[in-house]
């Protein structure tokens, strides 16, 4: 495909009184491109616009080039992961993923090797006989990625893919999204976190107020995240362990604990998530359990972009 | 993880969208589990197991040798006490209790748990998922009050009666049941799809609407389950209260081709009416 894979005209979304969403026209190419907006920046009702969920109030998307509100069989070409921690818990990965691949009229045989074939994709195959209620939080994130891309779909979009997955997990999934699209298909994966985005694309659209605030590269926004710290919560087996080789090797503005977790601030995000990354796979200070950032990071960059 | 670049694609069956049906049917497959083991589904064993426990009891005391008598004193036989309780914990409390605890929630419970975004991201209509839960209440309540309702037949029927004599009466019973499943489903169901405290309406309807207008004459009983599944019952229906001596006064029961015809267009108009709703929807605004 050449054209747009996602092209938004004059699309808004109100919920009664509340704009979600505020006259958005946008064109995503193909490639990777990261939606990246703080919490309540218009990201999920922009999600749930191009993923056929919600109607537009107001302007018209297209998807592949055809609309999607109504129009089912879009979804063959699409892959989504949503954001919620949502599941059938009682059903095993295998099970789940092979049950919503039947929905795309595949036959069982058919189903359950793709779904054995997407959940090694995403590193899940020893566990696809467990019960999803007993995987970890970012078993869960993976499997949800495993139901989105198990039908081999045109365009991925992933809402917060990232989010709790521990940091191996996290480069993993990283690469897994970069060989997807090397593969000539499209992404468009949303985050609250710069770091996570600029680590698959440099193609980026901005968000925040339910308008896109900026569209293109990653570099200048990149240069404004650089000046405000960026707070990282861990929470692992062995939290003071970690805090004591963060504070010896790294730019670690604040630490505070909380129960079962370390709670970092730090000047220098790339180095950070290098070594903890590597802490972690050398397994010296136990497992990473979850990993994730709150938007304030995100959120003083914005104010201070539309300030400026 | 594995590279993309190195696995098979997955064969695709062509890019259709599968049909109302197809999509239905998978989602009955996907849901049938599901709703066995949910919490419901120890609430639907209360439920039924209340009168086939009541059937043990009055078994038991028969085979104790104390009589079963009517007030006047007459002993009563098996077949009736199967009647009273067919029509009194069955056809008016146990099936349109069980349709109004799964049907409204058949599209409430996956909005709930978030897990419908799964759902209405694949390539089925979204009717589909409606008319798929719909179909997995069905067979679920079905499987659950059938064999109860069997079992209350096997203890209670041989008090002074042959099982023979009224096995064609038990296959009625069982298959106003089943009718009776289905179509307060429907309209619970649709309630569903509508309103932002089905259950609230359900309750209202059966223990308000249906009670009242069923008592008085007039036309407004048509409006009602109750009145058509009235038309079904091999039994004398019976009763002696208040109410009831009101109802028999007013007693008006539907020929069985007007039963099954109201039955059938109350079932079909209210899930057409409510897959159109489904598709309609903004579901997510709500999760």
């Amino acid at each position: 495909m050449t054209g747009p894979v996602l092209a938004a005209r004059d699309l808004s979304k109100w919920y009664g009184q509340v704009i979600g969403l505020n006259n958005v026209s946008v064109e995503v190419p193909p490639g990777i491109t990261g939606l990246l907006g703080p919490n309540g920046a218009g990201k999920s009702t922009f999600m749930k616009l191009i993923t056929g969920q919600l109607r537009p109030s107001k302007g018209s998307v297209q998807v592949l080039g055809e609309p999607i509100w109504g129009n089912p069989s879009l979804y063959f070409r699409i892959g989504f992961c949503p954001e919620q921690d949502a599941f059938y818990e009682r059903m095993t990965g295998l099970e789940w993923v092979t049950a919503l691949l039947r929905l795309n009229g595949h036959d069982e045989r058919q189903a359950r090797a793709a779904a054995h074939r997407a959940l090694g994709m995403v590193d899940l195959l020893d566990v696809a006989g467990k019960r999803i209620g007993a995987y970890s939080k970012g078993m869960r994130q993976r499997v949800k990625l495993a139901q989105a891309l198990a039908h081999d779909p045109e365009l991925l979009i992933l809402d917060e893919p990232l989010s709790g997955m521990d940091p191996i997990g996290r480069r993993r999934t990283i690469r897994m999204i970069r060989d997807w699209a090397r593969q000539g298909r499209s992404v468009l994966v949303s985050s609250h976190i710069l770091h996570e985005i600029e680590s698959m694309t440099s193609n980026i659209l901005l968000i925040n107020n339910g308008r896109i605030l900026a569209e293109g590269n990653v570099h200048q926004i990149r240069d404004l995240i650089d000046e405000h710290p960026h707070t990282v919560y861990i929470r692992a087996a062995d939290p003071r362990r970690l805090a004591r080789e963060f504070l010896a090797h790294l730019d670690v503005i604040s630490l505070r604990f909380q129960p079962g977790a370390v709670v970092v601030e730090t000047g220098t995000p790339d180095a950070f998530y290098a070594r903890l990354t590597e802490l972690v796979a050398a397994g010296e200070c136990g497992a990473v359990e979850e990993l994730t950032s709150p938007d304030d990071n995100l959120q003083a960059v914005f104010k201070y972009l539309v300030k400026n | 993880m594995t590279d993309p670049s190195q696995v098979p694609p997955l064969p695709q069956s062509g890019r259709r969208s599968p049909g109302l049906l197809y999509g239905a049917q998978r989602v009955f497959a996907m849901s049938i589990g599901q709703m066995l083991w949910s919490r419901r589904t120890v609430f639907m064993g209360l439920v039924v197991g209340l009168p086939v426990l009541v059937a043990l009891i009055l078994r038991l005391l028969v085979e104790a040798g104390i009589p079963l008598m009517a007030r006047g004193r007459t002993p009563v036989a098996g077949p009736m006490i199967f009647g009273f309780m067919m029509w009194g914990f069955f056809v008016r409390f146990s099936i349109p209790v069980l349709a109004i605890f799964y049907g409204t929630s058949l599209m409430a419970d996956e909005v709930e748990d978030k897990t419908l975004t799964y759902l209405f991201t694949r390539p089925i209509p979204r009717g589909a998922v409606l008319l798929g839960k719909y179909l997995a209440y069905a067979a679920c309540t079905i499987s659950v009050v059938l064999p109860a309702v069997t079992l209350v037949w096997l203890l209670v029927v041989p008090i002074g009666a042959s099982l023979g004599a009224s096995f064609p009466d038990l296959l009625k019973d069982l298959t106003l049941l089943v009718l009776g499943l289905l179509v307060y489903g429907g309209v619970f169901a649709l309630a569903g799809t509508l309103l932002k405290r089905p259950l609230i309406f359900g309750l209202l309807f059966v223990f308000g609407w249906e009670m009242l207008v069923m008592a008085l004459p007039g036309y407004f009983k048509r409006l009602t389950v109750a009145y058509y599944l009235q038309g079904l019952v091999p039994h004398a229906i019976p009763g002696d209260s208040a109410l009831d001596i009101m109802q028999a006064l007013f007693h008006e029961v539907p020929s069985l081709t007007e039963s099954l015809l109201g039955l059938g267009v109350i079932a079909i108009v209210s899930i057409a009416i409510a897959v159109r709703t489904v598709s309609r929807r903004e579901y997510v605004l709500e999760q």
